[in-house]
């Protein structure tokens, strides 16, 4: 960096009314008698973006004051930031090289499908059982290998969707199968202090699992093959006189952005997935059933919905849901037994995020966590120390979020 | 009488622990010590963490940062800090008396490398005193620090309940892993921060002399650490903070209308559970010399909990215990064996032996599996107490019951 | 002299007015009935005055020190407690340790030895001291309640309010809580007590509040309050009567 000290002021200088706007917001509001759940978001943002001259305002016209103020802000603090990156460092590939920029916008998003896609499978089951599960990360991790095994191992040969389907199919029955041994007894208030007992016992799940795999498949990292070849159309010449011919090249558009051929198509696998579970739980009656447990627990059993049958529902579409993300993304990463542990980081900071229980959120969620990591990795200079710290960008979030609004961008209040 | 059991099986067992390296003589001496002393490390974890989350209820799934945490500080402080007779003119350095407190620049990673202290010594010649404050220091400041980030984290916490914590926790543990292998600079990273031993010179212990290597002295400084953390978490167990952080543990509002700091204690039950962990680190890198951001991987975390929860979360002593069977139990199943043509794995398969029985044992011994013991021990004649006024039946309150 | 002064407190939950401005005052030795229909804000009341939460406006002092804005366990040692309308016995602590809480959050530099015998005592006058060693979820609902009474016995404070102690009990045990009030009472203490059980609040109490959707609207001697227009106009706008303040009790015609 060129000028590290315009960056790191102008970041001092965002904390600092950050922390004064967060602290003094809710203050300011419980005076005026106003609700101040988004107090300090609100005045963290506006203080960031715009220091006193924004604060003041925000204070002294507090009723009138609406969430556009915060989101104008939020837009604000994002572009201030990347200004000062900007200027502080005029040399870096950010900043000199649009096409990727245009590249590390796109992947981020690609890749914010599929996070958005596993971190919904998180935010289903707590919006049913209000449980996290913290073996979350393995059940992305049997879907992957479940693919490669089906695929390279057992039946080579096998299409990749009837191994992407193997792998839905194996992860939904382990949710469904955990669910009704170990989470029953949650239910009927046999264990005390419920969410603790569930926190352990997905932890140990994630323990038990991890070293399952592991024992079965070793420890070595496995790779399976690409799902799809792009195809390239050109004209025949003497020496390759084929019309059409298949490429395991990146997809390339307008010539500048790049997107590597499996995250595209796990991208475009995760968009159908959310269609067809749109479908499931907005057209089905299955669908509206879990929406409508989620919503209130009693109305729905007093309408005839069978409570405990949702939550393994709910367990197993969620476990699913991991599992799908991690089959779709085998063929672009290579796997390990220990895999899981960065994608399930990763969900529970969107979920967060988002809003523990808000499908919505997830999406969104995911989308922003992959566009930070996305400008994290492309654009901190030193690139071995960037992806170091990949986890760490996700936990400044979610220390955020924790600090600003508990309940996260599109929860409710419990 | 039958009350006396635990107490007189704890007496026993110290009894043996104290005795046992003067007295065991096998071939494997030096392994069967390496054991114990690990075993005290995992016993001192898992029992600060069932004090955390078993009496206080805050369930942390980041306490093995706390122990890095420790074993950083002092890692780093052995590492860095030296004092001379004479100025370096190279380095940092603060004067200190006649003396400077001397800090090197970044050792980063390479094989060989050449402090600012390695170019002052050879302007030296020679005749100038260099040497390193005692690591003791070291240890001391990564309780310290540990204690600090426990404060900070139990700030941090407060408003958080149940699977926000263990997030938020989970999540400060990998921040710091990826520090610590990112600023390899500093930390070295993966390729680890080597540690003096605890005793670099060797030590007299009533004429007989040990060196750097020897596991005995190392064993009484475990064995004893182990002690007092054990006699400080009792001690504060029997008294108002173990009262206070059990009710804060139990329903938080209620205690609060009872006049109880709820804030006070749930920050000091971090601070207490984080400096231990912190300490239990710092002896730990010491002993085994080279320390890596592996330390805190998930699955040491997950040792731990699964420790604390086999042997009992709500018993300190319990999952003190519950630690040392559980590591030698590990240690012992390390052995693979061969069934026919196949091959068995144990290195793996005793943790998936492992994380079954984390899970049954919640599912059906919520209490773990030792405590109860100890339980129907210390609790025994309760039931006849209550039942003697029931067959009295004097009680108002009874018939009340019975009406019901 | 104990002397409680709520003045003008409001609170609202986002736009729901739940208080609207409350005021009233304790003097002395008071044993005073707070009533009002369900969803009145008689436990918002309390929370308010307990200080778990913080009302909107409106200042509450005690023993003319402020306690509204401090936290519940300053507003505990301040000399106020209560108990809650769902119990909320400290369930993994055996019963005696749920005594011994509150006596020692009183008291610096004491250890539980100090209260063992003032704790069976209040046991005994409970009549639940062979549970002593039982773990608080071993107790049933009666004796969970007569367990939180126990812990305020403990505490002390000056000012009492019982959030409907009656709720679920069988008449044994409703005498045992009416000793109970007497015993507080007659040793100097005030005692606010919310009940939907008209006959205990008119055997027990000599002053009446009543609080309907926010507003106070009787303070007074309970003849004088039972025939107040206002409280009868209150209780036959009253849907859903389970609170037991039928004709009978308030010399009106019930809705039924
Ligand atoms: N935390 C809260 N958030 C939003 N509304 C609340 C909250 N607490 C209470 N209320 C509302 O305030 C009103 C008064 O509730 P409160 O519990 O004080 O009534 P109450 O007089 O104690 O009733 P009951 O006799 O049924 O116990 C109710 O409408 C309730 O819905
Ligand atoms: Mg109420």
């Amino acid at each position: 960096m060129e000028f590290p000290l315009i960056f790191w002021s102008v970041v001092l200088w965002m904390i600092a009314w950050g922390v004064i706007g967060g602290v003094v917001t809710p203050r300011v509001f419980l005076r005026k008698d106003m609700d101040i759940s988004n107090a300090p978001l609100a005045g963290a943002f506006v203080g960031a973006a715009s220091g006193p001259l924004g604060l003041i305002p925000l204070w002294h016209f507090a009723p009138q004051t609406t969430n556009r103020w915060v989101l104008l802000s939020a837009v604000g603090t994002v572009l201030i930031l990347v200004t000062a990156f900007a200027v502080a460092d005029p040399d870096n590939v950010c900043v000199t090289n649009g096409d990727l920029v245009a590249s590390q916008i796109t992947n981020g998003l690609v890749m914010g499908t599929i996070y958005g896609l596993m971190a919904m499978g998180l935010t289903l089951i707590f919006s049913i059982l209000r449980v996290v599960n913290f073996a979350h990360g393995e059940f992305y991790m049997i879907g992957g290998m479940m693919v490669y095994y089906v695929s390279a191992v057992w039946l080579p040969g096998t299409p990749p969707v009837v191994a992407v389907l193997a792998a839905c199919a194996i992860t939904f029955v382990i949710g469904g199968l955990f669910e009704r041994i170990f989470l029953t007894p949650m239910y009927d208030g046999r264990v005390e202090r419920p969410i603790e007992y569930a926190v352990l016992v997905t932890f140990g799940l994630a323990f038990f699992l991890q070293y399952f795999v592991q024992a079965l498949a070793g420890a070595s990292p496995v790779k399976a093959r690409r799902f799809f070849d792009f195809p390239i159309i050109r004209l025949p010449s003497a020496e390759d006189p084929w019309l059409i011919k298949t490429s395991k090249a990146n997809l390339t558009l307008f010539d500048t952005v790049s997107i590597s051929n499996p995250r595209f198509t796990a991208a475009v696998i995760a968009i159908l997935v959310l269609l067809v579970l749109l479908f499931f739980l907005y057209r089905t009656w299955y669908g509206k059933a879990l929406r409508a447990v989620s919503q209130d627990r009693q109305a729905a059993a007093v309408t005839g919905i069978d409570p405990h049958r949702m939550n393994m529902l709910a367990f197993a579409l969620g476990g699913m849901l991991a599992g799908l993300s991690g089959a779709v993304l085998v063929q672009a990463f290579s796997w390990v037994p220990q895999v899981g542990m960065l994608p399930a980081l990763r969900s529970f900071v969107i979920v967060v995020l988002g809003g523990l229980g808000s499908l919505p959120g997830a999406f969104v969620g995911g989308l922003i966590v992959g566009l930070v990591e996305a400008a994290g990795t492309g654009c901190i200079p030193d690139p071995q120390r960037a992806a170091s710290y990949i986890p760490a960008y996700g936990m400044i979030i979610l220390t955020l979020t924790l600090l600003l609004k508990p309940t996260g961008l599109f929860g409710r209040k419990e | 009488m039958r009350r006396q059991i635990p107490a007189i099986a704890g007496s026993l067992a110290l009894g043996f622990l104290a005795a046992f390296p003067l007295v065991y003589g096998a071939a494997d001496y030096d392994y069967i010590m390496h054991l114990w002393i690990t075993a005290f490390f995992y016993a001192i974890l898992a029992s600060s963490w069932a004090l955390l989350a078993g009496y206080a209820g805050q369930f942390s799934f980041g306490h093995m940062a706390f122990m890095a945490l420790g074993a950083y500080t002092t890692g780093l402080f052995n590492n860095y800090f030296y004092l001379t007779s004479a100025a370096t003119g190279t380095c940092f350095e603060i004067p200190f008396g006649s003396w400077y407190f001397v800090v090197l620049d970044p050792i980063g990673i390479s094989a060989t490398p050449f402090s600012c202290l390695d170019a002052a010594r050879e302007a030296w010649a020679g005749n100038v005193v260099v040497k390193k404050p005692s690591l003791w220091f070291g240890i001391l400041f990564g309780i310290l620090v540990g204690g600090l980030f426990g404060w900070l984290i139990g700030r941090l916490v407060l408003r958080l309940r149940a699977a926000y914590l263990a997030l938020f926790t989970l999540g400060f543990s990998e921040i710091l892993r990826s520090v610590l292998s990112a600023e390899l600079n500093i930390t070295r990273g993966q390729a680890g921060l080597e540690l003096d031993p605890l005793f670099p010179n060797g030590i007299t212990i009533f004429g007989a002399v040990f060196d750097a290597t020897d596991k005995l002295p190392t064993y009484y400084v475990m064995f004893a650490l182990f002690l007092a953390c054990i006699a400080i978490m009792l001690a504060l167990e029997r008294s108002r903070f173990g009262l206070f952080v059990r009710s804060l543990r139990e329903d938080e509002d209620a205690a609060a209308a009872l006049g109880v700091h709820t804030v006070r204690y749930k920050v000091l039950v971090f601070v207490v559970t984080s400096m231990i962990a912190a300490a239990a680190g710092a002896v730990q890198a010491h002993y085994i010399g080279i320390i890596t951001p592996n330390i805190l991987i998930i699955l040491q975390m997950a040792l731990v909990v699964a420790m604390a929860v086999v042997g009992g979360l709500e018993s300190i002593i319990a999952a003190a215990v519950g630690a040392m069977v559980l590591y030698f139990l590990l240690e012992f199943l390390r052995n693979s064996f061969t069934i026919g043509d196949v091959t068995v794995d144990m290195t793996t398969w005793r943790l998936v032996f492992f994380g079954a029985l984390v899970m049954l044992t919640l599912r059906f011994q919520r209490n773990g599996l030792l405590y109860p013991l100890i339980e129907s021990c210390t609790r025994s004649g309760v039931a006849e107490e209550t039942v003697a006024k029931r067959v009295a039946g004097a009680s108002a309150s009874e018939d009340a019951e019975a009406a019901k | 002299m104990i002397d409680l002064k709520v003045n003008a407190v409001q609170k609202s939950f986002g736009g729901l007015h739940v208080l609207k401005g409350v005021t009233f005052q304790v003097q002395g030795a008071e044993l005073i009935g707070l009533i009002g229909p369900n969803g009145a804000g008689k436990t918002t009341l309390t929370n308010v005055l307990d200080g778990a939460i913080k009302p909107s406006s409106g200042t509450v002092y005690l023993n003319n020190a402020r306690i509204d804005h401090l936290p519940p366990y300053q507003v505990a040692q301040a000399g106020l407690g209560r108990t809650f309308q769902v119990t909320r016995a400290f369930r993994r602590m055996t019963v005696l340790e749920n005594l011994y809480v509150p006596a020692l959050a009183m008291s610096a530099g004491k250890s539980q030895k100090d209260f063992q015998a003032q704790a069976m005592e209040i046991l005994e006058f409970l009549t639940i001291d062979h549970l002593r060693n039982e773990y608080g979820r071993a107790l049933s609902g009666g004796q969970q309640k007569l367990l939180e009474l126990g812990r305020l016995l403990m505490l002390d404070p000056d000012i009492i309010i019982l959030d409907e102690p009656f709720a679920g009990v069988h008449p044994k045990l409703m005498e045992i809580i009416y000793r109970y009030i007497h015993r507080v009472n007659d040793a100097g203490k005030a005692i606010i007590l919310i009940s939907h059980q008209m006959e205990s609040i008119f055997t027990l109490c000599r002053r009446l509040l009543v609080l309907n959707y926010g507003d106070l609207i009787a303070d007074g001697d309970p003849e004088t309050v039972k025939n107040d227009p206002a409280v009868i106009e209150a209780y036959l706008g009253e849907e859903d009567d389970r609170s037991g303040i039928g004709s009978a009790q308030l010399g009106a015609p019930g809705n039924a």
